[in-house]
């Protein structure tokens, strides 16, 4: 037992890695409280360390740490390594954040949260046992809900932070008492051992589900799907925009990346289908990819439908992003490793366009204090480079060519199309559609309408612009040149088996 | 009916009367010590399911601390013992509805189901033994992770409740 810990705790380096970083910033900000800058120094340099331990793991041959806790596997190292590049871009706009700068006196805790925020998400995107699933959804929670009210001088902000602790308590006690139905049906915290409990029969199906219905509740909350969502726009709202961006990125892969996990391992007879193409049997009597397909359906109908009514981008961005977690989940419905593969393709790209958007609304309500969207009228006129950036990242966001969106989009649909799911493709598209009409809608107030009278040109600083440019050209060059993305995602469908 | 069963159901009434009681209780003194009587009813059912550890925890931390410091909260805080809460019920058809369907899922479900039971309960005379093995053993890893997800709360409830020097005089008079 002991040699185990000690082979797991070399494995467990990038977590070690941001656990001290957490602890470091809280010591420096204590002790060299003059130097406001210095913790978000402190920060990066300890997620650099903690990057280089991930750039080691990669090659290495799945293991689970622990006794089977956590899995170490290229599905884990890559949803790591994405929930890392974006706490790193997250420094870098709270660096540049005026909403921020007002509240300097409390930059430490501002950074460390940060950084146990992206432990709780390496640990959401390994943890294979019931028990780490729900503790890493709590450590990513309990850091969100703090960061969320971050501004607490700001009303919205608060407002912002207690409605997500309600509804955030009320998921994780649903996933909770879903966890423990699923513990008493197969007497197992495991999820290899739930699975192999499943496979062997013997289990009731009408609890199965009340007790997968109940663990969706927390995905669900995570990856704001609706029903789930009801938090999402009030947060993003009410947050300050770094945060909202990185919950908006982040919290939604890591949710992902457990869901994903959890759906696999436990619910598919893995000793049927195996190839790239081949699809999945899962374990019998259990359909729970209908489950699923609904709440796709509900999350990209409802979010793209609200979000056409939206005038504030915050909450624009919100409702699109709730139509987006509608997207991402078609590919789980399908049940095939193609599948996968198009979720990871897709918050590779996601990542790079709904940060430069939030980056882009960041940079315009530092200059002009408002994210209302009449005041981006004429937009285009008074600062014609930002005006073109956030068009391509909008365009991205719809899913049009050649804008690596429409990559993404292209792949989960080719997905749905090779299982079958036509009906769903169907809606899925018709949704693409319906976003067209917001998306446009803020391009026709920035370049279609005249400028104000008083609109006098928006000169930004070049930190700022290469920020955006380094959204930008991503966004471009993966809608061209995709090759590599592609035979990254998949290669990093790889999950670590038990048997 | 046994004695194991009277035993059961006198914890388990305790602690869903006083829960109600909790709930729907208008003055937060009230609340407070209906609580206390929570806590001691789920240490009962944890001393009959053979969760000794378990059970001496809940009356330590919970009953012995945690309560403790809500009641000095509630008491020094003299603007909430006087203030009557608002307890109005809200959408009540829809959540009367929500309700029923609910319990009566669950409910049909823990009758309907075949559960896993384990062969046997532990017959070990204490169970501190074994959870301090498991807690450096198989579970060192939730039990680190619990202190990091401690450690945060703390950091969080201390930058949320600290006044800040700077914040506008209206919002010092306002708390």
């Amino acid at each position: 037992m002991l040699q185990h810990i000690i082979d797991s705790s070399h494995l467990f380096r990038p977590e070690t890695a941001l656990t001290a970083t957490f602890c470091v910033v809280l010591l420096v900000d204590l002790f060299l409280r003059k130097r406001t800058s210095m913790p978000a120094y402190v920060a990066v340099l300890g997620l650099v360390v903690t990057g280089w331990f991930i750039a080691a793991q990669y090659g290495g041959a799945p293991a689970t740490l622990f006794s089977n806790m956590l899995a170490v596997d290229p599905f884990s190292i890559f949803f790591k390594s994405l929930t890392l590049a974006s706490t790193l871009v997250i420094v870098l706009f709270s660096l540049q954040s005026n909403e921020l700068r007002d509240s300097k006196r409390m930059m430490g805790e501002y950074y460390a949260l940060l950084v146990s925020l992206t432990l709780g998400m390496f640990l959401m995107a390994g943890a294979t046992n019931l028990i780490m699933m729900y503790l890493s959804i709590e450590l990513t929670s309990m850091s969100s809900y703090i960061l969320s009210a971050f501004t607490k001088e700001a009303d919205d902000s608060s407002e912002a932070s207690l409605k997500y602790v309600i509804f955030g308590a009320v998921s994780s006690g649903l996933m909770l008492y879903g966890m423990s139905i699923l513990y008493g049906l197969t007497g197992s915290l495991d999820i290899y051992g739930i699975n192999r409990a499943l496979i062997a029969g013997n289990v009731n199906n009408v609890t199965l589900l009340i007790s997968v219905v109940l663990m969706t509740a927390g995905f669900g909350y995570k990856i704001s799907a609706v029903p789930f969502h009801f938090w999402t726009p009030d947060v993003y709202e009410g947050a300050p925009l770094p945060v909202t961006a990185f919950l908006s990125v982040a919290s939604k892969a890591a949710g992902f990346a457990m869901m994903m996990r959890f759906f696999k391992v436990t619910f598919i007879d893995a000793a049927v289908g195996g190839s790239y193409l081949g699809s999945w049997i899962s374990v019998p009597g259990f359909e729970w990819n209908h489950l699923l397909a609904i709440l796709a359906v509900l999350s990209m109908t409802i979010g793209n439908l609200i979000a056409v009514w939206q005038t504030n981008l915050k909450r624009l961005l919100a409702y699109s992003s709730i139509a987006h977690a509608g997207y991402l989940l078609l590919g789980v419905v399908v049940l095939s490793n193609e599948g996968y593969a198009a979720v990871l393709i897709y918050l590779a790209v996601y990542f790079f366009m709904n940060l430069g958007a939030f980056f882009a609304v960041m940079m315009v309500a530092n200059k002009i204090g408002s994210e209302h969207i009449d005041d981006y009228k004429g937009l285009g006129y008074r600062s014609p480079l930002l005006g073109v950036c956030f068009t391509i990242l909008l365009l991205s966001l719809t899913g049009i060519p050649p804008t690596a969106g429409f990559v993404g989009k292209l792949y989960l649909f080719s997905a749905l199309l090779n299982a079958k799911w036509i009906w769903l493709a169907v809606v899925a598209a018709l949704n693409s559609v319906i976003s067209l009409y917001y998306y446009l809608r803020i391009l026709r107030n920035m370049f279609l309408t005249q400028p104000d009278p008083a609109g006098a040109p928006i000169r930004f600083g070049a930190v700022q612009i290469v920020i955006l440019l380094m959204f930008v050209i991503p966004t471009i060059l993966l809608g061209v040149y995709f090759g590599p993305l592609v035979q990254y995602a998949q290669a990093s469908i790889t999950m670590f088996t038990n048997r | 009916m046994s004695l194991f069963d009277i035993a059961f159901y006198f914890f388990a009434l305790i602690t869903v009367a006083s829960a109600a009681l909790v709930v729907f209780s208008r003055n937060i003194i009230y609340s407070a010590f209906a609580l206390l009587f929570t806590f001691f009813g789920v240490a009962g059912l944890y001393a009959l399911l053979g969760a000794d550890f378990v059970a001496v925890a809940q009356l330590l931390i919970y009953v012995g601390g945690i309560l403790v410091l809500l009641l000095f909260g509630v008491m020094l805080t003299t603007k909430l013992v006087s203030v009557d809460m608002k307890t109005g019920t809200l959408q009540a058809l829809p959540a009367t509805l929500l309700f029923a369907a609910v319990a009566g899922a669950l409910s049909g479900v823990y009758i309907i189901t075949d559960w896993n039971v384990l062969a046997g309960a532990p017959d070990a005379a204490t169970t501190a033994v074994t959870i301090g093995d498991m807690f450096l053993t198989t579970w060192l890893l939730p039990f680190e992770i619990a202190s990091v997800v401690l450690l945060v709360a703390l950091v969080g409830a201390a930058m949320i409740a600290r006044r800040d020097a700077r914040s506008k005089p209206t919002q010092q008079a306002a708390l």
